[in-house]
């Protein structure tokens, strides 16, 4: 089920009055509806992938019992991680990843000069979130096994965990220290809270609608067509697309954090304005944190982090994002994508600055950024953007031709939108769109927090506008992160 | 109290941006042929953000033309039948097709019946029951876009349709302007189909799928034998004047046995694909398929040197 559409309008209030009104008897019982909200609201779209998400939920439940058994025998303890990891991790490979590596296969012995045939590509569909809810569920098991968690003895609540539908299909990825307590423990409707959520419900349904469902027209036609335009149209389209993944994103997220806020519950933050970003450092302390985190707490400390020698140190930079990279999905430009963060933040991370800006904003003190910030933001931003060539191009192949093309029709051309529409409203739109996301810069969480209720009025109702304004009836409606 | 405020707050600048669509009110008159109010106006207006706006001038025919109909025996007249093409609700009344061709042959008058959604049966009821004053008129022009204007072989009112865009609840989204322009841009689709029943049944679940239709050769062959018997029987039932009735129509999207069959029985027609692959100019507008101003030239173009070269004794001995 999507968050835009309308099974979901119908969804949500029902499951919200049935949980504050009907199921409010215990906390057991809020609990079993949102095992059944959730598997009906992942079911609308296959149902037979259900099996995947009870199979990975019942394997970590068992295992983090036994890791817990067995705190004194590390090695049993460690035995019994693998086997999560073997479980949740053969859930990737062989719905996400086992094509991506018979290909993969195929071409080099290709390049070494044999023929064969891939006859052994499984004909499978991805499972929507499949990249999520397998992560969700390690972590738990890795907070067991580092003792960080005593695993639940409740099956219940751990359902609701890993099923918790505003978070399922496209995260955060929520570790079980944060959202498995609030599962465990009573919940209380707290109207303020709720108000909140509805705020950034609406702000993340103008991200969506307004950024990121005008702007996939104009991307989609000048990537399928990258051939057939100037280096001025190339570097437009890329850039909007900077802006469609971020408003696709981010939107979903702030929905996501939104709608669980309506039931009591607080997810972690996602984006904190990654737009406004000094370096790539920085960049990915505000891009898409829950993953960061994970690889962070589960990859990178565990290889040594920071904390070996400092080639050690890149290595383990180059490995998370590589991973990263993979991660995103079973094709090398994501791999590529990945390796190319990996050479913007191994300089930040050798000149010492790559925690420098994780504690203030840009303009921490002054209304207006300084000019060498705004410098830093636009290099940044212009770092991140090239490096989404790869992350949008479906093969290496027109990734390297968009580039080319770029260089070798380096003239501007004006653009003409696809349907005719014209272009100044969407510069416009993102200018005030940037604008505001620069005052509202400290608290990602309150879009909307002002004073006066007079501004607050109308910023809700410019946001109603331009969802109307830029609402598009023709787009694919489904989020960008949906096939991670 | 905010949502109510900010309603409100919207249908005003709806309303002083002039975002929404005034589509002339439909009706179908006691020959049971669908048109516009006459005496009625409005506006269309081209995307969400009132990219084109266009205004509607409905005469006492009840169709969209900067004049009114007054065919005699005296005059030069031509009707130029059609669809939203001929209609025209993207250009502005008085910058027609058939202001185009008024200007390209002075002393004669364009009358202009066109209607979105016409097909050709109901072109052809339409001459069939204003029999007198077609009688009265020289050249009949029809346009036919053979993709979807042979659908039928017999015209019947859509009453039920006509009611329901005057019935109290489209009366309603009509002076709420914020509906208005709501269901013109699409927003309220998936309610639409919620009351309608069918929400869950249309694919908008936003999941991408690889299905792709195509037709095969029997089944093309069968709807052309289909498209052609439809022609034959609106002919039968509403008769047909070749002497005055020509069809106008891009040849180069019309089966080949249709045009064989209009050559083979003295059915006229003036092809207009010609002229758009020469042009070196777009001919249709952008944001959707209709033609733009130098398309509607081209067409207004190839109906004048039709009518110059088949009417030069009849143009010169009327005034």
């Amino acid at each position: 089920m999507l968050f835009n559409s309308i099974e979901y309008l119908l969804f949500l209030p029902t499951v919200f009055v049935l949980y504050w009104f009907v199921f409010n008897k215990s906390v057991k019982l809020q609990n079993v509806l949102i095992i059944i909200a959730s598997y009906i609201f992942y079911g609308w779209w296959d149902w037979r992938f259900l099996v995947l998400i009870f199979l990975s939920t019942i394997v970590d439940y068992l295992v983090g019992q036994q890791i817990h058994k067995n705190w004194d025998n590390n090695k049993k303890a460690k035995y019994w991680l693998w086997v999560s990891m073997a479980f949740n991790l053969g859930l990737l490979g062989t719905f996400k990843y086992f094509n991506f590596f018979v290909d993969s296969f195929v071409d080099m012995v290709h390049v070494m000069g044999y023929d064969i045939k891939s006859t052994w590509t499984l004909s499978i569909i991805l499972p929507v979130g499949i990249s999520f809810y397998t992560f969700q569920t390690m972590s738990y098991s890795f907070d067991i096994y580092y003792k960080k968690l005593v695993p639940t003895k409740n099956l219940t609540a751990f359902m609701a965990f890993v099923a918790f539908f505003p978070q399922l299909v496209a995260g955060p990825i929520e570790r079980a220290s944060n959202l498995l307590k609030q599962i465990t423990d009573a919940r209380k409707f707290n109207y303020d809270q709720a108000a909140d959520g509805m705020k950034l419900i609406l702000w993340g349904f103008f991200k969506k609608l307004a950024i990121a469902d005008s702007l996939a027209p104009i991307v989609d036609d000048i990537f399928n067509n990258y051939g057939e335009h100037s280096a001025s149209t190339l570097i437009l389209g890329v850039c909007l697309f900077s802006f469609q993944v971020y408003g696709d994103f981010s939107g979903y997220t702030d929905i996501a954090i939104g709608t669980s806020k309506l039931f009591g519950v607080e997810l972690m933050s996602n984006f904190k304005f990654p737009n406004l970003s000094r370096n790539v450092a920085e960049y990915w302390q505000r891009w898409h944190v829950s993953l960061s985190t994970w690889f962070r707490h589960y990859l990178y400390i565990p290889l040594g982090g920071s904390r070996v020698s400092k080639l050690k140190s890149v290595r383990n930079i180059a490995i998370i994002f590589l991973v990263s990279g993979f991660w995103h999905g079973a094709n090398w430009t994501f791999i590529f994508w990945g390796g190319l963060h990996a050479l913007f933040y191994i300089p930040v991370f050798l000149m010492g600055k790559n925690r420098i800006y994780a504690d203030n904003v840009i303009g921490e003190n002054t209304f207006l950024p300084s000019f060498k910030e705004m410098m830093q933001v636009l290099a940044t931003f212009s770092l991140v953007t090239f490096s989404r060539i790869f992350f949008r191009s479906p093969t290496l192949t027109d990734s390297f031709g968009y580039m080319k093309q770029i260089a070798t029709h380096f003239y501007f051309e004006p653009y003409v939108h696809p349907m005719g529409y014209r272009m100044i409203d969407f510069f416009v739109l993102l200018a005030l769109f940037n604008v505001y996301e620069y005052l509202i810069r400290k608290d990602e969480r309150s879009p909307f927090k002002f004073n006066s209720q007079i501004t607050r009025f109308v910023l809700y109702s410019m946001v109603v506008l331009g969802i109307l304004l830029f609402y598009d009836d023709g787009v694919n409606r489904s989020f960008i992160y949906f096939q991670f | 109290m905010y949502i109510f405020l900010i309603l409100v707050a919207l249908e005003i600048t709806i309303r002083v941006f002039h975002l929404y669509t005034e589509d002339p009110p439909r009706y179908i008159d006691k020959y049971g042929v669908e048109k516009r109010v006459p005496g009625s106006t409005g506006y269309a207006v081209t995307g969400n953000r009132n990219q084109d706006m266009a205004e509607f001038h409905i005469n006492n025919a009840g169709f969209n033309s900067y004049r009114d109909f007054d065919p005699t025996k005296e005059k030069f007249e031509i009707a130029l039948i059609g669809d939203s093409f001929i209609e025209g609700f993207h250009q502005n009344y008085y910058n027609s097709i058939g202001k185009k061709i008024e200007n390209k042959i002075k002393g004669i008058e364009v009358y202009e019946y066109g209607y979105s959604g016409y097909d050709l049966a109901n072109q052809l009821q339409l001459i069939h029951s204003y029999q007198k004053d077609f009688e009265l008129i020289d050249e009949v022009i029809l346009y036919m876009n053979y993709k979807n204007d042979l659908e039928r072989g017999v015209y019947t009112p859509d009453r039920a349709r006509i009611a329901m865009l005057s019935s109290p609840l489209f009366e309603i989204r009509d002076h709420i302007k914020l509906l208005a322009y709501g269901s013109k841009i699409g927003i309220l689709e998936p309610l639409k189909h919620l009351v309608t029943g069918n929400a869950f049944e249309l694919n908008t679940r936003g999941y991408k799928t690889n299905l792709i239709e195509t037709e095969t050769q029997a089944e093309i062959l069968k709807r052309e034998q289909q498209y052609l018997e439809n022609f034959k029987n609106l002919v039968r039932l509403y008769g047909y004047d070749k002497t005055k009735n020509t069809l106008l129509l891009d040849a180069s999207k019309t089966s080949k046995s249709f045009l064989e069959y209009c050559n083979a029985n003295g059915f006229k027609y003036i092809d207009f694909s010609e002229a758009f692959k020469k042009s070196t100019k777009a001919t249709t507008l952008i944001y959707d398929w209709h033609w733009n101003d130098h398309g509607r030239e081209l067409v207004a173009q190839v109906i004048a040197d039709y009518i110059k070269n088949k009417d030069k004794d009849l143009l010169g001995s009327k005034p």
